[in-house]
């Protein structure tokens, strides 16, 4: 079976992962802060931020493409800046496919982290103060090692959403061979033909094995994570 | 040496505390949810009385007068928890180093190895603290409180966990502390026998 | 938790045996299934048809290999308007269709549009002229390794001797409504789409080039009923739509006799 994967299509399953592993590198900042802010901090406003972290995960992805489209895109307000100031464009390249992958993996991942926050007990943190250790000292060695297992699963799950994001990347991006027709794009360009099938069937394969190797290894981290 | 005036809020109840002391040991005795622990947590400053007053040695911890309140990691104060509280991620001598870069004061009760031999855990220094004894935990969590050079100990029903015959070893412990340092020590329990075999005064707290 | 759940349980069983048990729902109007480039048109068609006699048709609209697959995976419904021959040719290969109600019922040209305000011009089809329009940007189309118009357009631009070069600056869509959709929000400069589109988007685009029908397949729309079609309307439907008042409504939105 692995043998049988046509070199177009493991250009496709190398451009899939590409676009997940710089998606979830750009998320994973923001994830965490967010994350982090939502575990710790009160402040008015709190349920609002939760709610506008978890837009991705429930508006239909097709809306968050045209959003994105709208807003990055050359002639949005965000991509016009980019292109003045930068020279950078994303819409109709593969670094614009991550930012769409990047969206929709946000809340999964900030999902993931914010609970490995939430368990780290708090009373050791307490200790940790005691003995001398100001807040930041007491993050980074007490909070942070604990929490790592599941912030390596929310890596691990952001990753593997964003190898199956289709709606919002074939919106804003659309479908352009080697640049960004990724896993799911490559999958639906298939099944438009009618001698397509077996191009499918391999390409689901592919896909359904990085997905299940992301999710145990997602698991396997936040069970060791849990053995302490 | 030890001038303590404070009320607690927790909950809907007031916990007040007043007491002026030399040194020695002083048990907070009373029964099991008096909120004995929240004056140690207040005077750690992991908790903020409502008012009132605190002085250990020369050092203000709080005055809520003049709005002093410095963060627990200024305060100078070992804190030894009901459950010991060790840091699953380090070893035993990680736990135990944890504290001792503190750099201020001339509160070097004891040399990381004299501390160990004190304690009797030399054996258990590459350990986890997953896999230790409830009697080991708490030795180990004394050791890491009085290797961070605190002003002061406090224990909070140190034994509470333990069965018989480790009680006894940590007793021994707390014992030789109180004898041979001069290092002021709070001691929450409800025990009568401990705090009979251990006190040097008492203080009620209903 | 335990209770809940079971409640829950019971509550959902007893809505679906009231829903099987109800009787025959109310006569409900063909199925249809559509490119998507008839979108505008068989609205109209459906609300004029349902006007005489209800109920309406209920339409549904996607890429023509989209539906196709539908179809062959028992999607039930009654009728089925492709974009192009080939997609017809193979439900009618796999026996899905009535072969003998199958007929063309309108035709397309192809067009290339820009945004309505945008200075766009195509003097003439040649590499100067059309690097000039796009001006770095790519030209949006359907996608060409599959959608039929996405196709079409591959036939005209390689007729017209652009595609070698052309084929690194596309942006491909999931369907022609699509690329439609980007030259109109102006993240593409120009775009390939059906005349029909054009016209439905009067106002927003305007055609710049139109490509001569010889150098591209002959769009067709062939339409026809699916043999596990049990609605007694759906063939008056689809003889309505050959009708002299249902081409009338065809024409009126770019689409040509076929």
């Amino acid at each position: 079976m692995i043998a049988g994967l046509t070199s177009g299509e493991w250009a496709v399953i190398g451009l899939s992962v590409k676009v997940g592993a710089v998606a979830v590198i750009g998320a994973m900042p923001l994830a965490f802060a967010l994350a982090w802010i939502l575990s710790r901090k009160r402040f008015p406003g709190k349920v609002l931020l939760d709610a506008l972290v978890h837009l991705p995960l429930v508006v239909p992805p097709v809306v968050t493409g045209w959003l994105l489209l709208l807003t990055f895109g050359a002639n949005g307000p965000v991509g016009r800046w980019l292109a003045e100031w930068f020279g950078i464009s994303l819409v109709f390249r593969w670094t614009g496919a991550a930012l769409a992958a990047a969206v929709m993996a946000l809340p999964l991942m900030v999902r993931a982290i914010r609970l490995s926050f939430d368990s780290v007990d708090r009373r050791l943190e307490g200790a940790a103060r005691t003995l001398g250790a100001g807040r930041w000292r007491t993050f980074a060695q007490i909070t942070l090692p604990l929490a790592l297992p599941g912030v390596a699963a929310g890596a691990v799950l952001g990753l593997a959403r964003s190898i199956g994001e289709f709606g919002a990347t074939i919106t804003f991006v659309s479908n352009i061979p080697g640049e960004t027709r990724t896993i799911p794009l490559a999958i639906y360009t298939a099944l438009q033909s009618p001698d397509g099938g077996a191009s499918v069937t391999r390409l689901a394969i592919a896909s359904v094995l990085l997905s299940l190797a992301a999710l145990l290894v997602s698991e396997w981290l936040v069970r060791k994570g849990a053995g302490r | 040496m030890i001038d303590i005036d404070i009320e607690v809020r927790r909950a809907e109840r007031r916990i007040a505390l007043s007491l002026a002391a030399e040194g020695g040991l002083t048990a907070l005795f009373g029964p099991s949810g008096a909120g004995k622990t929240s004056l140690l947590d207040a005077v750690a400053g992991l908790v903020t009385p409502e008012r009132g007053h605190i002085a250990i040695g020369d050092a203000v911890l709080f005055d809520s007068a003049s709005g002093i309140n410095l963060p627990p990691e200024q305060r100078g104060c070992g804190y030894v928890f009901q459950e010991s509280r060790l840091f699953p991620h380090l070893t035993v001598a990680g736990n135990l180093m944890f504290g001792t870069n503190r750099a201020d004061q001339g509160y070097r009760w004891l040399e990381p190895a004299e501390a160990i031999e004190f304690l009797g855990i030399s054996h258990l220094l590459d350990r986890r603290p997953a896999t230790l004894s409830g009697g080991e935990a708490q030795r180990v969590a004394i050791g890491r409180a009085l290797l961070s050079n605190p002003r002061i100990l406090l224990l909070d029903e140190p034994l509470s966990f333990l069965d018989a015959s480790r009680r006894n070893e940590v007793m021994q412990v707390i014992e030789r502390i109180r004898d041979e340092l001069a290092l002021p020590i709070l001691y929450v329990t409800h025990d009568r026998v401990e705090v009979e075999r251990l006190a040097d005064r008492v203080v009620d707290i209903a | 938790m335990r209770r809940l759940f079971a409640l829950a349980a019971i509550v959902a069983v007893a809505l679906a045996a009231f829903a099987l048990l109800r009787g025959p729902a109310p006569q409900q109007g063909p199925v249809v299934l559509a490119a998507s480039s008839m979108q505008d048109a068989l609205n109209d068609a459906a609300d004029a048809w349902a006007a005489q006699r209800s109920p309406r048709p209920v339409l549904s609209f996607a890429g023509t290999p989209a539906l196709a697959r539908q179809i062959e995976q028992g999607s039930p419904a009654d009728i089925f308007i492709s974009a192009d021959e080939a997609w017809m040719n193979e439900l009618a290969r796999k026996g899905l269709i009535d072969v003998r109600s199958r007929a063309d019922i309108a035709g397309n040209a192809l067009v290339i549009v820009a945004a309505a305000d945008s200075p766009a011009n195509l003097p003439a089809m040649d590499r100067a002229s059309l690097g000039a329009a796009l001006c770095g940007g790519r030209l949006a189309l359907a996608d060409p390794d599959g959608v039929p118009a996405g196709r079409y357009a591959r036939q005209a631009l390689i007729t017209a001797d652009q595609w070698g070069w052309i084929r690194r600056q596309l942006a491909p869509t999931a369907n022609v409504r699509a690329a439609l959709a980007l030259v109109i929000a102006k993240e593409a400069p120009l775009g390939v789409v059906y005349a029909s589109d054009a016209s439905a988007a009067k106002g927003r685009v305007r055609i710049v080039h139109t490509f001569p029908a010889g150098g591209h397949a002959p769009i067709r729309y062939p339409a026809a009923l699916l043999n596990r079609s049990q609605n007694a309307d759906a063939r008056d439907f689809l003889q309505f739509l050959r009708s002299g008042a249902g081409q009338a409504i065809l024409r009126r939105h770019g689409f040509t006799t076929p």
